[in-house]
């Protein structure tokens, strides 16, 4: 794992394969939609959390 | 919706940081002067000018080849080097022209150039196959120094190279788990002092969780980092074995909560561990490593946030990443503990039911 990764690197310097043929923006893109869909999936389970905070809170209430 | 704004802004922040991080060029800078072993014939002397090649990063050489100036230097002794050819960007070769005698063997080689301005290299030049006498001095030179006309970049430093973009990942991902713990800390001393009630209890546990998923990720960039500028994955140095036993050690509060049923009971005992958790994570994160040999930066006496690891583009970029990763961590503890809240009333609900 270790000489196959230094052979990539001696090969493929990061500089000439990620960031000049463009693979970065790439990756950014992917970065980005995954950080997207990471912030919306929170967004969604506080919406649902609260939700149901709100209903347990009012049978509760209904039930006292 | 503006009490969200903290919570949409951390995103942005990361979004922006990521732009920043796979966007922003490198500067330029200089990887090494070698000897070829070939020597060139001077035009206006007999004597063989002995050659080296000069390696750059990210230089700009092929434009202006003819402005490339090639300086080396020692203490105050100033010397231009020949630019015998300027193969490409980054490749010359140059003619090392110095006299036999000469105060010193190691010098630093500086080069200017109308697009990258001056660029170091210490200790690049190492002539063992001189006379030297400390007390010469050599003549004078006249050098016509040009400014670097450069877009915003990210500083050029050696052995760490492109991979300076893994500090908004690596570092950020240890400042927000100092401040989840620190949240753990403080609620466990309420927790102590209010010792009934167990929201406390619940705070402390939701941010050793949230914060142990930011140590683990700060090791394995830590690791990548290492495994990319030290050559291994892991080395046998103060800061990093006490990362692994920090978390190592917020692990173990996990383990002795999990085993102990009685809540009262389980609550003042991980209070109390959780104390010595955290005065152990200050000790071996910000104190000890200080006064220890360390290869990271920010140790043995290498103050981390100066101008020599920070410019101002990286600090455009590290500052918003600190600022974004903290209001994600701090969203991920609020979320986990509505969430372990939630999940003890709805059990409590469905017992009472019985």
């Amino acid at each position: 794992m270790d000489s196959l990764l230094s052979i990539l690197i001696q090969a493929h310097p990061l500089e000439g394969w990620f960031f000049g043929s463009g693979k970065a923006m790439v990756v950014l893109a992917i970065a980005l939609i995954l950080l997207i869909g990471f912030g919306l999936w929170m967004w969604r389970a506080e919406s649902r959390l609260k939700s149901m905070e709100a209903k347990l809170k009012s049978k509760n209430q209904q039930e006292s | 919706m503006g009490h969200n704004i903290w919570k949409i802004g951390g995103f942005a922040l990361i979004a922006y940081v990521f732009v920043m991080v796979f966007t922003v060029p490198m500067g330029p800078g200089l990887l090494e002067l070698s000897n070829t072993g070939n020597a060139t014939t001077q035009v206006d002397s007999d004597r063989p000018l002995p050659e080296y090649f000069l390696t750059g990063f990210g230089t700009h050489w092929s434009s202006q080849p003819d402005q490339l100036q090639v300086i080396v230097r020692s203490k105050t002794n100033l010397s231009k080097l020949e630019v015998i050819e300027v193969i490409d960007d980054t490749h010359a070769r140059i003619g090392v022209s110095l006299p036999y005698s000469l105060p010193s063997k190691s010098w630093d080689v500086l080069i200017n150039h109308p697009i990258d301005g001056t660029l170091l290299l210490e200790n690049g030049l190492f002539l063992s196959d001189r006379f030297i006498d400390e007390s010469l001095t050599l003549p004078a030179i006249s050098i016509v120094e040009f400014e670097a006309k450069l877009p915003f970049h990210f500083p050029y430093q050696p052995r760490i190279l492109e991979t300076i973009r893994n500090l908004m990942l690596h570092v950020p991902m240890w400042f927000t788990m100092f401040v989840l713990m620190g949240i753990a800390f403080v609620a466990s001393i309420k927790q102590l002092a209010t010792a009934r009630n167990l929201a406390e209890d619940e705070k402390s546990e939701a941010a050793v969780k949230v914060g142990l998923l930011f140590g683990f990720l700060g090791l394995i960039t830590g690791s990548f980092w290492a495994r990319f500028t030290w050559g291994a994955w892991w080395v046998d140095d103060p800061q990093l074995n006490g990362a692994l036993v920090t978390v190592l050690v917020y692990s173990g509060y996990m383990v002795l909560r999990n085993s102990l049923d009685n809540a009262p009971l389980r609550a003042r005992l991980s209070a109390v561990y959780n104390l010595f958790a955290f005065i152990i994570l200050i000790i071996l994160l910000m104190v000890l490593p200080r006064f220890t040999e360390s290869l990271h930066p920010g140790k043995g006496g290498n103050p981390g946030f100066n101008s020599y690891d920070l410019d101002s583009a990286l600090r455009a970029a590290f500052y918003p990443a600190v600022i974004g990763w903290i209001f994600i961590g701090i969203w991920m503890y609020r979320i986990n503990l509505r969430f372990t809240r939630l999940q003890k009333l709805l059990t409590w609900t469905h017992c009472s039911q019985f």
